[in-house]
């Protein structure tokens, strides 16, 4: 320690001044003091509903979750079913050729037969036929092949659109 | 249980009261208000681990609480400061002095170091603890501590030099 450093020392010390700890730095202290508790009581507790929560909610999602996983196997079932037959129709037309034929064959006595033969189900389709076959002769490639020999299948429900009619079959 | 802690606590901040203002004065290169605000938060800080540090060494914990504030609000710009209508009382009309004087030089000397060099210049000048102790305070390495030290001594050296040399 040199010389400098000896009044650098010296220097640090003689310039303390006396200040004594009076009452009104006692209140100050003390209301800080009152304040920190308070705002940690208010972290404590807002921490910890936090983690009540949270806690809640991911015990209220973990059930959901793991129910979730198991019906994931039948859903496919009526989403098929429905709407994308249609489009699988030639695909799906596999497992049972019937219902190409079916088709034709429904519309073939509806157009054919008029209002004479049955009751029931064709007599609904019937009126629409005239128009809607035709329109649906150009849309769709199916009337174009009407074999109208097998007549039997009358039975193939009363299918009013397009869409229903492959579920109709499918059901069968 | 309240009372003893409170009690004890009072005990030692009137006791020690005086003592820590003139630390962390010097630690804010001489700026009075922060220097109060510094011990009050080291304080409060102190109140809450009384328990655990009062039989021990509760100064070495505000010292170290009182370090560690001063050198990070040291990086801020703004310490929550308000205009008021009518200012605080500066100096006693006592403090016309050579001393005042000295203490000012020394403060603004003071002020021109970082906040590092300034508190390592305390700690082992001031308060004449080993470099062991100073870097526990600082929070870093011995070497660091002493190099803190030694570049701030030689920039105090600079600045007081230059303050004491005669102009022409």
């Amino acid at each position: 320690m040199d010389d400098f450093e000896r009044d650098l020392s010296r220097l640090l010390r003689d310039t303390q001044q006396h200040t004594p700890y009076e009452p009104e730095h006692r209140q100050r202290l003390h209301a800080g003091i009152r304040s920190r508790r308070r705002s940690r009581l208010l972290w404590k507790a807002g921490g910890s509903a936090v983690a009540v929560a949270g806690l809640s909610v991911g015990l209220a999602l973990l059930p959901n979750m793991l129910t979730r996983a198991q019906p994931a196997d039948h859903r496919p079932q009526p989403a098929t079913s429905s709407t994308p037959s249609q489009d699988s129709e030639p695909t799906s037309d596999s497992p049972d050729p019937s219902t190409t034929p079916t088709r034709p064959e429904s519309s073939a006595p509806a157009t054919t037969t008029g209002g004479s033969t049955p009751p029931g189900g064709p007599s609904t389709t019937i009126s629409p036929t005239p128009t809607a076959t035709a329109s649906e002769s150009r849309t769709t490639s199916a009337p174009p092949t009407p074999p109208p020999s097998p007549t039997p299948t009358t039975a193939p429900p009363s299918p009013l659109e397009e869409t229903q009619e492959p579920s109709a079959s499918a059901t069968e | 249980m309240e009372q003893v802690r409170a009690d004890g606590f009072d005990e030692f901040v009137a006791a020690r009261w005086s003592a820590l203002l003139h630390v962390a004065r010097l630690l804010t290169g001489g700026d009075r208000q922060r220097a109060e605000d510094l011990v009050q938060e080291a304080l409060v800080k102190l109140w809450f681990a009384w328990p655990k540090v009062a039989e021990q060494a509760p100064e070495a914990y505000v010292r170290t609480v009182l370090v560690r504030m001063a050198a990070r609000s040291a990086k801020r710009r703004w310490w929550g400061e308000r205009p008021v209508e009518q200012l605080p009382d500066r100096a006693d009309p006592g403090d016309v002095s050579s001393t005042v004087a000295e203490r000012s030089r020394l403060e603004a000397a003071l002020a021109l170091l970082s906040a590092k060099q300034r508190a390592a210049v305390v700690l082992r000048y001031y308060e004449d603890l080993p470099e062991a102790q100073v870097a526990q305070a600082l929070g870093c390495p011995v070497g660091t501590a002493r190099s803190h030290a030694s570049r701030g001594v030689a920039r105090l050296r600079q600045i007081l030099s230059d303050a004491v040399r005669p102009v022409g």
